[in-house]
């Protein structure tokens, strides 16, 4: 498939998706159903390495681009993924001066506390995934501690979770 | 706020973009603390950057990354952030999806994983503490612990999507003036 092509089908269907995997319907109906350049399994591996990997659940619109044209089309993958993210700083030139408003502060802080809550909530589904015996929940518990209440840099939690998969294989 | 240098922004989102597994949610969850520690955006900033990604098209979190980016060094910020979280990550997802099979099987490879997976979960609900703690004060508690409380119970309980949610609270942070 030319380069191009894929670059548009892929953007086409992170512009009108609003997260991540929103724009998965879109991909197979494109790619497995009406060009039959991939197949549903082909699909499936994409959007599990998407989401076993680091990283936006979206990024696995780079491995379709890979299944369908190799490391040219993971690139395209890429920038179709990236593509969409730069519309929001027109949104931000325009707000401008408005942020400094005493109301547009207000709703501001108002809609990064609902973040916290919203960020609780999509803990939960996860976390009932995670949680499979009493290392995971002692892993979910002090990485919870360690951002909670000290200063310790997040890498060392990744890390050490890491640390603590490996050797939970050994003994 | 602390005005970074470019090599420290591209530091920190490669950083996050390679270490924070489990999606978007995590990575905005670590990203706040990281700012917040190193005092490199406002609170307000923050919660416009967070509010306007969930109305952009696309990947979420890679437009709240463009915004923060941009905030703290201008249009190269707002590159070097997206390119930063997204180039090695996407390395990594290539090399999944060509071995894809094998790291499925391998016990050592999911065992990290799983292990990964329950850090993102503690750190989220670590992160999402933090940030309500961070906005509290003797003459302010009520209201950012009832916006935070009320969010969650929309977006858990009454599955309101996230969009529905920030712009309940956007209704609220208008009528509800600070004190």
């Amino acid at each position: 498939m030319n380069l191009l092509i894929l670059y548009l089908l892929l953007v086409k269907a992170t512009l009108t998706s609003f997260s991540g995997l929103a724009s998965l319907p879109m991909v197979r109906n494109d790619f497995v159903v009406r060009r039959h350049a991939l197949t549903d399994r082909q699909l499936s591996t994409a959007v599990a390495a998407g989401r076993i990997g680091p990283g936006p659940n979206g990024i696995y619109v780079v491995g379709i681009g890979y299944l369908v044209a190799g490391a040219p089309g993971a690139c395209a993958g890429w920038l179709a993924m990236i593509t969409p993210a730069f519309l929001i700083i027109p949104m931000l030139r325009f707000l401008g001066a408005r942020a400094e408003h005493r109301r547009a502060r207000s709703v501001a802080r108002a809609v990064l506390v609902a973040g916290a809550g919203l960020m609780a909530s999509a803990a939960m589904p996860l976390a009932r995934d995670a949680i499979t015996g009493p290392l995971s929940f002692a892993i979910v518990a002090a990485s919870f501690i360690l951002m909670a209440v000290t200063r310790v840099d997040s890498l060392w939690v990744m890390l050490g979770a890491a640390v603590v998969g490996i050797l939970s294989l050994q003994f | 706020m602390a005005q970074p240098r470019l090599s420290a922004v591209t530091r920190l989102f490669t950083r996050v973009g390679v270490t924070v597994f489990g999606g978007g949610d995590p990575t905005i969850a670590i990203l706040q603390r990281e700012f917040y520690k190193r005092d490199w955006l406002s609170p307000e900033k923050f919660g416009i950057a967070f509010g306007l990604a969930r109305l952009t098209p696309g990947t979420n979190v890679l437009a709240f990354c463009a915004a923060t980016g941009w905030y703290v060094r201008g249009l190269p910020g707002a590159l070097a952030a997206v390119l930063a979280i997204t180039i090695p990550a996407s390395v990594l997802v290539v090399w999944l999806t060509r071995a894809y099979d094998l790291t499925t099987r391998d016990p050592l490879a999911q065992s990290i994983a799983n292990a990964l997976v329950a850090a993102a979960v503690g750190t989220m609900l670590g992160a999402a503490l933090l940030l309500v703690r961070t906005q509290c004060s003797r003459r302010q508690w009520l209201r950012p612990i009832t916006i935070a409380v009320g969010a969650f119970v929309l977006a858990y309980f009454i599955k309101l999507s996230p969009l529905q949610v920030i712009g309940a609270a956007a209704i609220v942070g208008f009528l509800w003036a600070e004190a």
